[in-house]
């Protein structure tokens, strides 16, 4: 059975990206989601295997949408995504309890290698 | 933004990082040059905040938008909107690396507004260019960064 991700991105390009990237592997993009709220809400439905989440976004941003998540489901998968790479914003999110880092911009194979370390053997 | 750094300094920082990260997501190589733009340009904006209060711009070629889209989309045909999305999100990776530099070198933390993508040249209400780099792209395409701000500094 296929792992199920959750992409959390107010960028479709991220989405179509990952998408693409994702064609063909054990992953399947199960929801996108373009802001927390809608993240927070979709969450509860879908219970991914695994969230990507972007860190600047309207409204909540990813920090802030990951503690929400992770208050309710702390068993939750988070990779957070983004271009910023400031040590305080990487330990706010490792504090909050997300698993790691993908910076921008990525490639195939470095997205595929943090899934199968997040997930696999599972 | 220039009251922790030199502008020359700046400029140093604004010019490799947007040379690296654009050939990195797009393949496309930059050099500092004259190519005039075209009439046909577009210009994707955003502003930093929590920081640095100023903003930049990158004006260019829609063709060179357009290739950029088409490569980081890996396809030939690309619609309008495909081509402000994906120049937006360029950007976005772009400041987010810039932003991620100035850091390093002045530990202020800053923060981006979401890119804006206008048709044409823009020019921020309130801001004053305080320096432009002019690039030409590897198929001569003109493209120019700008750094804006406040008028009353």
């Amino acid at each position: 059975m296929g792992k199920r991700i959750m992409i959390v991105d107010d960028s479709r390009v991220v989405e179509l990206q990952m998408k693409k990237m994702l064609e063909g592997t054990d992953y399947e993009v199960v929801s996108y989601c373009q802001d927390g709220e809608t993240a927070i809400a979709q969450y509860d439905e879908v219970l991914p295997d695994l969230v990507t989440m972007d860190i600047i976004m309207p409204g909540m941003d990813g920090l802030e949408t990951a503690r929400a998540i992770l208050e309710e489901h702390p068993e939750a998968k988070i990779v957070m995504v983004s271009s910023l790479a400031y040590d305080d914003t990487i330990d706010e999110a490792k504090s909050i309890g997300t698993k790691t880092f993908i910076y921008k911009p990525f490639e195939k194979e470095q997205l595929l290698s943090t899934l199968d370390e997040m997930l696999g053997g599972e | 933004m220039d009251t922790v750094m030199s502008e020359e300094k700046l400029q140093d920082v604004f010019d490799q990082v947007t040379r690296e990260v654009t050939e990195k997501i797009a393949g496309i190589r930059l050099c500092e040059g004259d190519a005039p733009l075209e009439e046909d340009s577009c210009t994707v904006h955003a502003a930093f905040e929590r920081g640095f209060h100023s903003s930049l711009a990158l004006c260019a070629d829609t063709a060179m938008f357009t290739r950029l889209t088409q490569s980081m989309l890996q396809e030939e045909e690309v619609t309008e909107q495909d081509v402000e999305d994906f120049t937006k999100e360029y950007f976005n990776v772009l400041c987010g690396h810039i932003a991620s530099r100035l850091f390093q070198v002045t530990k202020v933390a800053s923060r981006f507004e979401i890119p804006e993508f206008y048709t044409g040249r823009y020019q921020p209400e309130d801001q004053k260019e305080q320096f432009a780099i002019c690039y030409s792209s590897d198929k001569n395409e003109g493209a120019r960064l700008s750094h804006f701000t406040s008028e009353s500094e």
